[in-house]
């Protein structure tokens, strides 16, 4: 706005932050391109000369000596050229008056760089010149692409052939180690065949009456039946999940929580809370709770669902709000008006839309969930379908999956209607 | 020597982030019924100091008194009494978007009303006729149960404008009121603010961009740059020898008929 009080020292423009974490991005990248080599030469090695070789293992110090080369590979390449991590973050190495550097230069301060690792921090804390760039003559420093000279986009520059190389170099890598096996998919073709030609015509004698062989604790369902177990299950956890995660988002927006330290604290552990709640999946909540209320239970699946639903919705709640125009929050504050007018009248109304469009979203997965959340004792229609999986009635599992499908999809159908509408 | 109406003592803003000096140790004291005009370029810090009289921004330091009392050192809930008294609008006029614009401006009334109330929309009569009668005034009374963003910019700040004559204020700070608006209808709105100062005895802070404005409405004109007034007094004192000082060698005045 007016004036800078403090002018940042001269060539430590970059922040230590933004240096350590475009070394790492490129560490990053050495170190994927090490695993992979080490995986290859171990494959294919092993492959051709079983007899004599077995499996190249690296002695105890050979670990630390591939986490120092791919340092090493890493510095060296940040210093001679340009990198994937100074490219990420828009950084360029150049000469004190922002000129093009000599190659001289450039190893010079690679070498520098290795010696002076240690200090490096300790110059920053003490708002000292870096030693390593003063004595290379270089600096560190942001550089936007000119605005006015036109980027090559084709994908013969550096940065597309390094792309295409990534891509190639993971699809190999990936083919080996998650066992692609394609004559095995054309092998068994057949017996799918016959799986599937049962399935698609499907038995639906239990569609309505229930099957006196399958039986829950003791009591005969129909598909019918569980499926509105099921449909119960979804709408459950997602009114619960909503009706809980509501208030507690508004605790996780910045926008409303960081005007004070309590705020913040209040604020960083809901955020915590609903990342760590969220990352653990729905399934693994229901095992959770299966254990705790008894396996097969609905009620294990719509604790486990609502647990899920209510760290999705806080997250997507928040980050709403947070998102809000704070114009009207001013105008509440200016007339005189409370926090909780604030919310009242000037947060709520913007978020309200987007509040129903997100809770019909998470309805929909939580459809799709209470479907096989029973694989983990989470109780449903489920339990069915695996029971005739695992008889091998591939009649009635075609039935169960039709009704499954059916459901979703209309379900799918009607909360797409509703968002349209909301938006 | 009496004590004016508003005495702003070194005031100083510090924005942290990027260590910027909004507000540098500014003086000034406004006179009850004044129509003081702001100007000044973008980041000379008008809206910082305008928004440091009803702390929406906590300044760094210096005083503001309103008579007898420091609005400065005020805890939040007797500021927020003090709020009720001060009007303000914005240059986005700041409305609640998809709320119809009647319920717009009884907000104006929400410092007055018990929280539970608030809470539950409760209005009550009174304030809902009155909140019409603000409406008439500014011409909007058609418009009454229409969505906010259903209507063009300056209805909407005429809006903004019933809103702050809901609180009864007594000051109304103006951030760029018509920033946002064709020249045509800037000038309607400075004439209800104009009648605002007039007939309702509000004092009025206003920062402008244009200074042809300022010139037609203001009875005084304080000009910031970078924070500091370098201009202070009647409309007809500034050349083009003063102008140039406040905008800078390159500007050129533009006229806002």
């Amino acid at each position: 706005m007016a004036k800078p009080l403090s002018s940042r020292l001269a060539g430590s423009g970059v922040t230590l932050k933004a240096r350590a974490l475009s070394f790492f991005i490129d560490w990053v990248v050495w170190g994927y391109i090490a695993y992979g080599v080490m995986f290859f030469l171990n494959y294919y090695w092993y492959t051709v000369h079983v007899d004599w070789w077995g499996t190249l293992t690296l002695p105890t110090w050979g670990w630390p000596l591939v986490v120092l080369g791919t340092l090493e590979m890493a510095g060296l390449c940040r210093a001679l050229g340009r990198s994937l991590g100074k490219r990420a973050l828009g950084l360029n190495l150049v000469g004190e008056h922002g000129q093009r550097l000599r190659r001289g230069q450039r190893i010079y301060r690679f070498l520098l760089w290795n010696i002076t690792l240690p200090i490096q921090p300790i110059l920053y804390a003490l708002r000292r010149p870096l030693l390593h760039e003063r004595r290379s003559s270089t600096q560190l420093v942001h550089s936007p692409r000119a605005p006015g000279v036109k980027g090559k986009s084709s994908l013969l520059t550096q940065w597309g052939i390094m792309a295409v190389f990534l891509c190639v170099f993971t699809v190999w890598l990936g083919w080996l180690i998650t066992e692609i096996n394609v004559p095995v998919l054309i092998s068994r073709a057949p017996t799918a065949g016959r799986i599937w030609s049962q399935m698609v015509s499907p038995d639906f004698r239990y569609f309505i009456e229930p099957d006196p062989v399958f039986a829950l604790r003791g009591l005969s369902y129909s598909i019918l039946n569980l499926m509105v177990v099921t449909i119960f299950m979804a709408l459950l956890a997602t009114i619960l999940g909503a009706i809980f995660a509501l208030p507690v988002s508004f605790a996780g927006a910045r926008n409303i929580m960081g005007h004070n330290a309590l705020g913040w604290a209040v604020y960083a552990v809901v955020r915590g809370l609903f990342n760590v709640f969220r990352s653990i999946e729905t399934v693994l909540w229901a095992l959770v709770f299966a254990v705790w209320v008894g396996w097969g239970t609905p009620f294990a699946g719509v604790l486990a669902l609502t647990v899920h639903t209510i760290a999705a919705l806080g997250k997507l709640y928040s980050e709403q709000v947070e998102s809000i125009d704070p114009g009207p929050l001013e105008a509440i504050v200016a007339v005189g008006g409370s926090r909780w007018q604030v919310i009242r009248y000037a947060v709520l109304p913007q978020v309200v839309p987007s509040f129903w469009a997100f809770t019909l979203y998470r309805w929909d997965i939580n459809v799709r969930m209470s479907t096989i959340i029973a694989l983990v004792g989470g109780g449903g229609i489920g339990d069915m379908l695996f029971y005739y999986k695992n008889e091998g009635l591939w009649r009635m599992v075609g039935a169960v999956v039709i009704v499954i499908v059916a459901v979703v999809w209309s379900m799918d159908y009607i909360s797409g209607r509703l968002r349209e509408r909301i938006a | 020597m009496t004590e004016p109406y508003l005495r702003i003592e070194k005031l100083t803003k510090v924005y942290e982030r990027g260590q910027v000096l909004a507000l540098d140790a500014l003086s000034l004291d406004v006179e009850k019924r004044e129509f003081l005009v702001v100007i000044g370029l973008s980041g000379s810090g008008k809206s910082t100091l305008l928004r440091c009289i009803n702390r929406l921004i906590e300044p760094t330091s210096g005083r503001i008194m309103l008579g007898s009392v420091d609005l400065t050192r005020l805890s939040p809930e007797r500021m927020r009494k003090m709020r009720r008294r001060m009007g303000m609008i914005f240059q986005h006029f700041n409305l609640i978007r998809r709320a119809p614009v009647i319920t717009n401006v009884l907000t104006g009334r929400l410092g007055y009303m018990p929280g539970w109330k608030a809470m539950l929309g409760m209005f009550s009569k009174e304030d809902q006729d009155r909140a019409l009668e603000s409406l008439e005034r500014v011409g909007l009374r058609e418009k009454a149960y229409v969505r906010a963003d259903e209507l063009s910019g300056g209805q909407q700040q005429r809006v903004g404008i019933a809103r702050a004559l809901m609180q009864e204020p007594e000051i109304l700070l103006a951030d760029e009121p018509v920033s946002a608006l064709d020249p045509a209808t800037s000038h309607s709105i400075m004439q209800y603010l104009e009648w605002m100062n007039r007939e309702r005895e509000v004092t009025v802070l206003a920062s402008l961009h244009f200074l042809s404005l300022a010139r037609r409405y203001g009875t005084r004109i304080v000009a910031l740059k970078d924070g500091q007034r370098v201009f202070d007094g009647p409309p007809a004192e500034i050349d083009n020898a003063k102008f140039k000082e406040i905008y800078g060698e390159d500007a050129e005045e533009v006229e806002v008929r």
